[in-house]
């Protein structure tokens, strides 16, 4: 294992479903704080409430589980008390988007030097699968069992006019290229937010033909749309379809940052 | 060399917590507390602090408890409905033993009721606003001097028992200027640290576990999940949940004794006046007006744990009268100890009971 | 070095048979203590970690190890004069 030695073997296999991403998105963490050669003891893994943010237990540092929705109120706290630690956030889209929305604003505002994963998969998934604010319109759910007659969050976007130092997206499919927008997330001073879309096969995908752990990775390797290919149909005037989602670095830049290690 | 200056409550409070050693404020506008936060906006970067003004009060506290985990002395400061925003995660700190210090000045409710006016009425919510079982700590200035000596008080309670600590304040103890003396240097307890080898959330004969900081590579894990001694979820466990929750309380109410802070007047009166915080002045100026060494008085600067100990000093008593700026609240705490009938005698809108009122009442029941 | 699936991790969400480019993991058909289906390994000592991991001094492919969502993938020191078959590809 890469970072064998960051995971608390105790506890581990973890409570997520077989097939999950999050255990993916957690290798990949990982992956880019052994990158950076962080120390385990100057590194605190923070999260709120949901599958995503079960991941903190699972790892071998100091480790705030919290409350829904708080995570990043609760990191804003840690890191400005202490900006010699290195504060990355687990969340999802529920935990993010819905209940947290507020605090994510305000914290891309602040531009906290943090790094804020979030595991989104659509959909609630520890509370058996209700239709989140990603929940994509027409999608399955147990909350929208006629299809989701909502518009859904674009989280990256909001990060990016909410003013993050660093936004991009992945998919829990392109491990490579996610170690790599994590590592340079954690590089980059200010808050960086990175975006994994995940498959949930037991929940999401149960609802909306993707049962299989296959067929969902297919929906989520089909439906990212690089952001240079989409600014290259954009230039040519083609459409772009309204059922993709951007993948890439969507933004880097440097704003005045808080919290930043002297 | 102590210095006296004329000031109001909520700079007192808030020269307490500075004097205590607090370095962290997180809080979010809302009458009548912000002079406090204005206070510490302008004090703290003097001394190496954080003041960070949240989005709301949901980030307040979870900002404080964040804060408090990397090792320092962190507080912040509401009223009524912050204090309900604050709920959830005052449990969160309750079941993480998170050492904080809320202090509340309380405005007329509910809802947004009466933001410039002083009532208590927030007195049963500090002890059982939050969802489950749990215990707390709280305490009730009566005057701008008791602002700063219990806001001290509730930093090294917090640290000692490891848990959120509540100052109780009103509007009127918040607003009011008086005389106060300033002392160079304040008692300070510490938290006790984690012994190596020791288990992060195992409390030991006291039930009060060493504190690891963030950053002392410990690698503990904190969660408001019901968790073992080393801080694991362990949610299906009976045992492990009855075992949690009884420490949380146990440290607390075992501890009673030593946390309780009151002050008692003629022992031996048939009739007594129990009181906490502001409506307790209105008794003394009673017994300054009346002397009477049949009129009893129990002042409690320790609200929560209740000290019922307390009462039974009273031995002739015959009737406890409570004069409160609620519906009372603490009236049903009391007569769930004694015998005697307690007459609550409340007090809403906003002005203190007057001496004359609690006169009428003493005739009325004596 | 020896590529192992931990049994007592792996769920057998079959991930690393989508993602091996040398087809190494095949999906497994008997079911283990646990109850779960872990997959079979097809001369996992084509795989380029096995063999040149030590020559070039770091993890080369990894897509298994980092995809595999429950951390039950890794390689191993193999022990010395261990028999295994090794079939030559032309």
């Amino acid at each position: 294992m890469t970072a064998e030695e960051w995971y608390r073997a105790d506890r581990l296999p973890h409570i997520y479903c077989a097939g999950c991403g999050n255990g993916t998105v957690i290798n990949c963490t990982l992956a880019a704080v052994e990158e950076l050669g962080w120390r385990r003891e100057e590194t605190v893994f923070i999260s709120g409430i949901g599958c995503s943010s079960r991941a903190p237990g699972y790892i071998l540092t100091d480790s705030l589980h919290t409350t829904h929705g708080r995570a990043l109120a609760f990191a804003t706290g840690v890191k400005l008390a202490n900006p010699g630690l290195n504060v990355v956030v687990f969340t999802g889209d529920g935990d993010l988007a819905a209940i947290g929305g507020n605090h994510f604003i305000h914290a891309c505002r602040r531009n906290v030097d943090m790094t804020v994963v979030c595991m989104n998969n659509m959909i609630y998934g520890m509370t058996g699968g209700q239709g989140s604010p990603t929940t994509p319109p027409g999608a399955f759910s147990t909350t929208t069992p006629y299809g989701s007659g909502e518009p859904a969050f674009d989280l990256a976007e909001l990060a990016i006019a909410a003013g993050a130092n660093y936004v991009a997206r992945w998919t829990s499919y392109h491990v490579k290229e996610l170690v790599k927008a994590i590592a340079a997330g954690m590089r980059t001073p200010g808050l960086s937010f990175v975006e994994v879309m995940t498959q949930c096969p037991t929940n999401y995908g149960r609802h909306n033909r993707l049962r299989r752990v296959s067929d969902m990775i297919e929906y989520l390797r089909t439906h990212a749309l690089l952001v240079q290919k989409k600014e290259r149909l954009v230039q040519e005037g083609k459409t772009v379809p309204d059922e993709m989602f951007t993948v890439g670095e969507l933004v880097r830049r440097n704003r005045p940052a808080m919290g930043v290690r002297r | 060399m102590s210095r006296v200056e004329f000031m109001q409550g909520n700079t007192a409070c808030a020269e307490g917590a500075l004097a205590a050693g607090c370095r962290f404020f997180g809080g979010y506008p809302i009458t009548p507390s912000t002079e406090i936060a204005e206070h510490m906006a302008r004090a703290l970067p003097k001394r190496g602090g954080v003041f960070i003004s949240m989005e709301d009060e949901l980030g307040s506290i979870a900002a404080v408890i964040g804060a408090a985990w990397t090792g320092v002395r962190a507080m912040t400061a509401t009223s009524g409905p912050g204090f309900s925003l604050m709920m959830e995660n005052i449990g969160f700190a309750v079941m993480t033993e998170t050492p904080c210090v809320i202090v509340n000045i309380q405005r007329g409710g509910p809802s947004t009721g009466q933001p410039t006016r002083a009532a208590q009425g927030d007195m049963l919510q500090c002890r059982f606003g939050s969802h489950g079982d749990y215990s707390t700590i709280a305490l009730s200035p009566a005057s701008v001097q008791e602002m700063f000596d219990l806001t001290v008080k509730a930093f090294n309670l917090a640290d000692r028992y490891r848990v959120p600590a509540f100052v109780m304040a009103d509007e009127i103890v918040g607003h009011m200027r008086e005389r106060v003396t300033i002392p160079d240097a304040v008692e300070i307890v510490p938290r006790r640290k984690l012994e190596p080898g020791q288990l992060p959330f195992d409390g030991g004969e006291d039930g009060i576990p060493g504190f690891a900081q963030f950053g002392s590579g410990y690698a503990v894990h904190v969660t408001g999940l019901t968790h073992d001694e080393r801080g694991y979820p362990d949610t299906m466990d009976a045992e492990a949940h009855d075992r949690l929750v009884r420490r949380l309380i146990g440290k607390i109410e075992s501890a009673r004794f030593d946390i309780a802070d009151y002050e008692v007047e003629n022992p031996d009166a048939e009739t007594v006046f129990v009181t906490y915080g502001p409506p307790s002045r209105t008794v003394l100026q009673l017994l300054h007006d009346m002397p009477d060494e049949g009129i009893g008085h129990l002042r409690l600067r320790v609200v929560w744990p209740f000290p019922e100990f307390a009462l039974s000093v009273f031995a002739n008593a015959k009737v406890f009268l409570m004069p409160e700026l609620n519906m009372g609240q603490m009236a049903r705490e009391v007569q769930r100890h004694v015998d005697q009938p307690v007459i609550p005698i409340p007090k809403l809108g906003g002005d203190l009971h007057t001496p004359a009122e609690l006169k009428q009442a003493l005739e009325a029941y004596r | 070095m020896k590529l192992v699936i931990d049994e007592s991790r792996c769920k057998g969400c079959n991930l690393c048979v989508l993602v091996c480019p040398y087809g190494i993991f095949q999906e497994g058909s008997e079911l283990n203590q646990r109850g779960i289906a872990v997959p079979r390994l097809d001369r996992p000592e084509r795989c380029t970690n096995c063999r040149l991991q030590h020559l070039y001094g770091r993890l080369l492919c990894g897509m298994c190890q980092m995809i595999c969502p429950d951390q039950a993938i890794r390689w191993v020191e193999e022990e010395p004069f261990e028999p295994h078959s090794v079939v030559v590809e032309f």
